[in-house]
């Protein structure tokens, strides 16, 4: 079990930065334990090594965790494509406005008629 | 979690150092670990082959977290009082566990872009319905326009064209001024200054003036003609006229007749001329009962019968008075006064002869 704990632990503190740029350690810790569950299941062993009688609550906190995650993914706008097509669709979009300001740009500044000279 | 799932997993972990446990790792941890492996590895050949939405790879990675933290904590609970058969499972549970949560968050960094790019996304397709109603509604000005434009040209070339008819039919204006003086002076336009109801003066020939012209008179006429002119009757017979008969040719009632008639068109022509702008047809009509009017002007100078009445009163100079008017509709009447005036008028040509 302390080998599963150690594991764990060395795991969520080699975590990659999700940001390269951020300097400090705290800032990763914190945004990477927004979306992971790591945390939580190193304190579920922590509780089954003490044999602890919050193991039942962490478990709890674990699985409502879970259910959570998947309704806010089900909420997130704009997942429903790949970001390969979404930014296909973005570049569509973004030509097609430029395109169309073009347009009018054209045709309002558009001479219809062409005025004879005098001969 | 279904509730098969759950009941499982709190068997596992209410289960104590005993040796139930072993038997609820029989049950359920063989049969998730292998499904769960087998999908793992399935499902990393497949994600390069085929770009899943993101959706659907956070769903599928959130259920294999959930399977292996699972199965991580089962054998965890049940390594407590036993030895684990495969000891490097757990390691290898534990490495995927780590990797699964790492792609997690990844992937839900990307789903939080994806979500900035909707919002982006989502205004630039509302820029794309303003333009497309900006266009429209131009679409809908050049329509109108053209439409106008059509319109007016359409009715610059009729313009035009009326334009060349009348170049092409143009007639002088000082003929037509002409004219207009000869329609007025006979008092066909308008009444004299000094005309009062009861005067027989009309503006139009009446029967007496039409039967003293040259065709009332043409058995009246003498050898040589009036100035010349012969009656076209004779002429056309190859009889020198001579003395006419008593009995003015029938023809020549009728035909005075119609010129009187003529007259009455010529009045009624100019009021349709004014009135109705048939310049041509009104012109043609009203040519030629002007044509006929200034020949009886010309062969007319005197009624004879006016040098009869003379005497017995001032008369008004070109017209005779009440009762020699006849209406019109008593020819035979007519008849026999022009016998009379025709025996009257030949005594007096063969006395001026």
């Amino acid at each position: 079990m302390t080998l599963f704990t150690h594991g764990l632990r060395r795991a969520l503190m080699t975590q990659q930065p999700l940001d390269v740029n951020m300097a400090t350690a705290e800032p990763v810790v914190e945004e990477a334990e927004d979306y992971s569950f790591l945390p939580i299941i190193h304190d579920i062993i922590k509780c089954m090594d003490r044999d602890s009688p919050d193991v039942h609550q962490e478990l709890n906190k674990l699985k409502t965790k879970i259910q959570e995650a998947r309704e806010q993914i089900s909420g997130l706008p704009g997942v429903d494509m790949s970001l390969a097509l979404q930014e296909s669709k973005l570049r569509m979009l973004r030509e097609q406005v430029q395109t169309k300001n073009q347009l009018l740009q054209k045709y309002k500044s558009l001479c219809m008629f062409d005025i004879p000279k005098p001969s | 979690m279904n509730t098969t799932d759950d009941i499982l997993w709190r068997a596992m972990v209410y289960c104590g150092p005993s040796a139930n446990r072993r038997h609820c790792r029989t049950l359920s941890s063989a049969r998730y670990c292998s499904r769960t492996r087998t999908r793992l590895r399935g499902e990393t050949v497949m994600a390069a082959a085929a770009e899943k939405p993101t959706k659907d790879k956070l769903l599928s990675t959130l259920d294999d977290i959930e399977v292996l933290s699972r199965e991580l904590i089962e054998m965890l609970a049940l390594s407590r009082t036993q030895k684990l058969p495969q000891p490097g499972e757990d390691t290898d549970i534990l490495e995927l566990l780590v990797q699964r949560d790492r792609e997690f968050q990844e992937l839900m960094q990307t789903a939080l872009e994806q979500g900035r790019v909707q919002q982006e996304m989502q205004a630039l397709e509302k820029e794309v319905e303003k333009r497309d109603s900006d266009i429209q509604q131009l679409q809908k000005q050049l329509k109108e326009a053209e439409h106008i434009l059509a319109t007016a040209v359409y009715q610059a070339k009729e313009k035009l064209k009326s334009i060349e008819k009348a170049r092409k039919g143009s007639i002088s204006s000082e003929e037509i001024i002409k004219y207009a003086h000869r329609i007025s002076a006979s008092n066909a336009v308008c009444a004299p200054l000094n005309w009062v109801p009861g005067d027989p003066r009309r503006p139009y020939p009446t029967d007496l003036e039409m039967r003293s012209g040259i065709l009332g008179n043409m058995s009246n006429m003498p050898t040589n003609g009036v100035n010349g002119h012969l009656p076209g009757d004779a002429l056309a017979a190859g009889r020198l006229p001579g003395r006419f008969t008593l009995l003015c040719p029938p023809s020549a009632l009728f035909f005075s007749s119609r010129l009187s008639l003529s007259y009455k068109y010529c009045g009624l022509c100019v009021a349709v001329y004014f009135s109705v702008e048939l310049q041509y047809v009104s012109l043609m009509f009203i040519f030629a009962n002007v044509f006929l009017l200034s020949l009886l002007d010309i062969l007319t100078p005197q009624y004879p019968w006016q040098s009869a009445d003379v005497s017995m009163g001032i008369l008004p100079p070109h017209h005779g008075n009440d009762f020699g008017l006849e209406p019109p509709g008593h020819n035979k009447e007519n008849e026999d006064d022009v016998e009379a005036m025709s025996t009257d008028s030949s005594s007096s040509s063969s006395d001026s002869d």
